[in-house]
């Protein structure tokens, strides 16, 4: 119990409830469109996501976007193919939309063990490469079958049917205990056993071996964590957008999801947070009158942090001295 | 049209394809071998060549030819430019590179690339630029029995096979070369024998990216138009190419990107016939990626790494 106590007065934990429970004001009192909410809960969503292979295992994934197109695809096929569901599983409505969204997120995972067995045993830029050539593989696959499956799918486009789409209130809740769901995991991982091993394999991974971790278990079950939790949010983007298509697997999305943590702070779950709130603040005061001079900016921080402060803002802000203590004593 | 025929039609495309793509892959090859920098911006140093000489062409009427030499002197400096505002502070003073200090030039190279990228989206508004109907020669097209081949593709594969030939002359031979060499062996002791490591990794990325610039001009030769997006096609192909041919060897990714080239004309029409036709394009262009993680797993030094 003191535990727990102790889990739930942490600055991280105060300010994931703090930013749950605005969003939801925002929502409630319209401060924002409900569309601006649900895509700002998808981009937090997937940099915290990819953060638990990223930021605590060290292992840089280029190409997760896999997990958002593959699950997108399995989601936007299912609901497509609900009402068939629905008869032969002699049920009124076929599967709830929120079951379905776990389910392609599962498919993710499966999928992120049996490619993480071999691509995990690679270190450092092989893994990246790896997974970017994992990324067009599956991209070029998909283009190539999905329009044999039913030849309404032109060009690798599927639009839901319109059912689908019928209340806009349930994709955002749908996104919103996605969204909790991904930002409590980040923080119960990091304070956990198995987030300690995923941090100490990102230190020296011969040495955590060497120490008892099961470092293989962990990487794998770090790698399909993180892929499901990218996957349901693929299948929500893909149900609030009405239809999914090829730029699910864009490396825009990985651009992204790395600058965010990268801003923030590798390793730590309240460094992605802040990296993401900043990112957005310079995305949206940039996007109406230089859309390409975001990314221009956004990608010098990335440069000028890395040289000067790889551990991201959250580095700096701990480093910071208040009356002689440092401010990483005060807050944690 | 018969299988045989076919075939051989896709199988020359392929081998011509495969030597732009094979030249387009030197460039990191050299940098990532040598300085362990995995070249994220590879893409869009591709491309900076593609749009110099478009640019030359359409805006000033310059001749490609001459345009080259322009492409090659930006991207030398590009290379320079990459060196000491990106790479120096983390690797310059550094003899043996760590996982660490190896996804801290992965991280920073990947900024240059987001930067690049958009760069070019600003300036062209992402529209396709190309040398239009330029070409060497009297006509655009030779024909050889049943084929029809364009000047362009063989112009490229051509200058693709005689840059890569003098790279590698210059590599092997040049006291510069063997100093690059020296460095992508053992930095420690080639700073022992009176080799400056500093001066040697910024030559390489020089070398590197100026090369990479001119075979910018080879793609635009192949493409005939470039968007910013032919990044994301050449830039993964060029990894797994590398990754094949094994880090640093300059002969060995010209061969696999032959080889890739290759497999890409060949699957074409085996998808063709087994799959369908539409479906055929992207089915064999993804077997270059299924080719670089089997390589990964089974083969991750490549197929003509140096014996250590």
């Amino acid at each position: 119990m003191e535990r727990y106590r102790d889990y739930l007065s942490r600055p991280t934990f105060i300010l994931i409830v703090i930013l749950l429970i605005a969003v939801w004001i925002a929502k409630i009192f319209r401060l924002e469109t409900t569309d601006y909410l649900i895509t700002i809960m998808f981009f937090i969503g997937i940099a915290m996501s990819l953060n638990i292979i990223m930021g605590f295992a060290g292992y840089v994934s280029f190409g997760h976007t896999v997990f958002l197109g593959i699950s997108g695809y399995v989601f936007a096929l299912i609901v497509y193919y609900n009402i068939w569901l629905a008869e032969m599983l002699d049920m009124f409505y076929g599967l709830p939309i929120f079951m379905i969204a776990i389910l392609a997120g599962a498919v993710s995972a499966v999928i992120a063990i049996l490619v993480g067995i071999p691509v995990l045993k690679l270190r450092g830029a092989f893994f990246a490469i790896a997974t970017i050539g994992l990324d067009f593989a599956a991209l070029y696959i998909i283009k190539a079958v999905i329009p044999i499956i039913n030849p309404e799918f032109f060009g690798a486009q599927i639009i839901l049917p319109a059912y689908a789409l019928a209340y806009k209130d349930n994709v955002f809740v749908a996104m919103y205990l996605t969204f909790a769901l991904v930002l409590l995991t980040n923080y119960f991982v990091r304070r956990s056993r198995f987030g300690m091993g995923l941090l100490a394999i990102s230190e020296d991974e011969d040495a955590a071996e060497a120490l008892g971790v099961p470092t293989t278990k962990y990487k794998i079950l770090a790698f399909a964590l993180s892929a499901f939790m990218t996957g349901m949010l693929g299948a929500i983007f893909g149900l609030n957008a009405g239809g999914v298509d090829e730029n699910l697997f864009n490396l825009a999305h990985t651009i992204d999801m790395i600058v965010m943590i990268v801003i923030g702070g590798i390793g730590t779950v309240m460094g992605p947070l802040i990296g993401s709130i900043i990112y957005f603040i310079i995305y949206d005061t940039l996007l109406v009158t230089y859309p390409e001079f975001n990314l221009v900016i956004l990608g010098s921080i990335v440069a000028v942090l890395v040289l000067f402060a790889p551990r991201g803002i959250i580095g700096i802000v701990r480093g910071m001295t208040i009356g002689g203590r440092r401010l990483r004593d005060i807050i944690e | 049209m018969s299988l045989l025929t076919e075939l051989l039609i896709n199988a020359t495309t392929g081998l011509l394809w495969g030597s732009v793509l094979g030249a387009a892959s030197v460039g990191l090859t050299l940098i990532w071998g040598v300085m362990k920098v995995v070249n994220i911006a590879h893409g869009e140093s591709i491309l900076l060549g593609s749009y110099i000489v478009s640019v030359l062409l359409l805006f000033m009427g310059i001749d490609p030819l001459v345009g080259l030499g322009v492409a090659v002197a930006s991207g030398l400096l590009l290379g320079f430019a990459i060196y000491w505002m990106n790479l120096h502070k983390i690797i310059g003073h550094v003899d043996v590179i760590n996982l660490r200090i190896e996804m801290s030039t992965l991280l920073e190279m990947f900024a240059v690339s987001i930067i690049l990228y958009n760069l070019y989206s600003f300036f062209t508004r992402s529209e396709p630029f190309g040398i239009g109907i330029w070409h060497l020669g009297p006509s655009s097209y030779i024909h050889i029995g049943y084929m029809s081949v364009q000047v362009n593709h063989l112009t490229a594969a051509f200058f693709s096979l005689v840059a890569t030939l003098i790279l590698y002359q210059f590599i092997s031979r040049t006291s510069t070369g063997k100093a690059i060499r020296a460095v992508m062996q053992d930095s420690q002791a080639a700073a022992l024998v009176g080799i400056d490591p500093v001066r040697i990794k910024m030559l390489t990325t020089v070398i590197s990216i100026g090369f990479t610039a001119y075979s910018g001009f080879l793609v635009i030769l192949y493409e005939s138009a470039v968007v910013p997006s032919i990044a994301y096609k050449y830039a993964p192909l060029a990894f797994t190419i590398v990754v094949l041919g094994g880090l640093g060897s300059i002969i060995g990714t010209y061969i696999a990107g032959i080889i890739i080239g290759l497999s890409y004309g060949i699957s074409k029409v085996v998808f063709g016939i087994l799959v369908s036709k539409n479906a055929s394009d992207p089915l064999a262009l993804s077997t270059a990626f299924v080719i670089l993680v089997l390589t990964l797993l089974l083969k991750p030094e490549g197929l003509f790494a140096r014996k250590r």
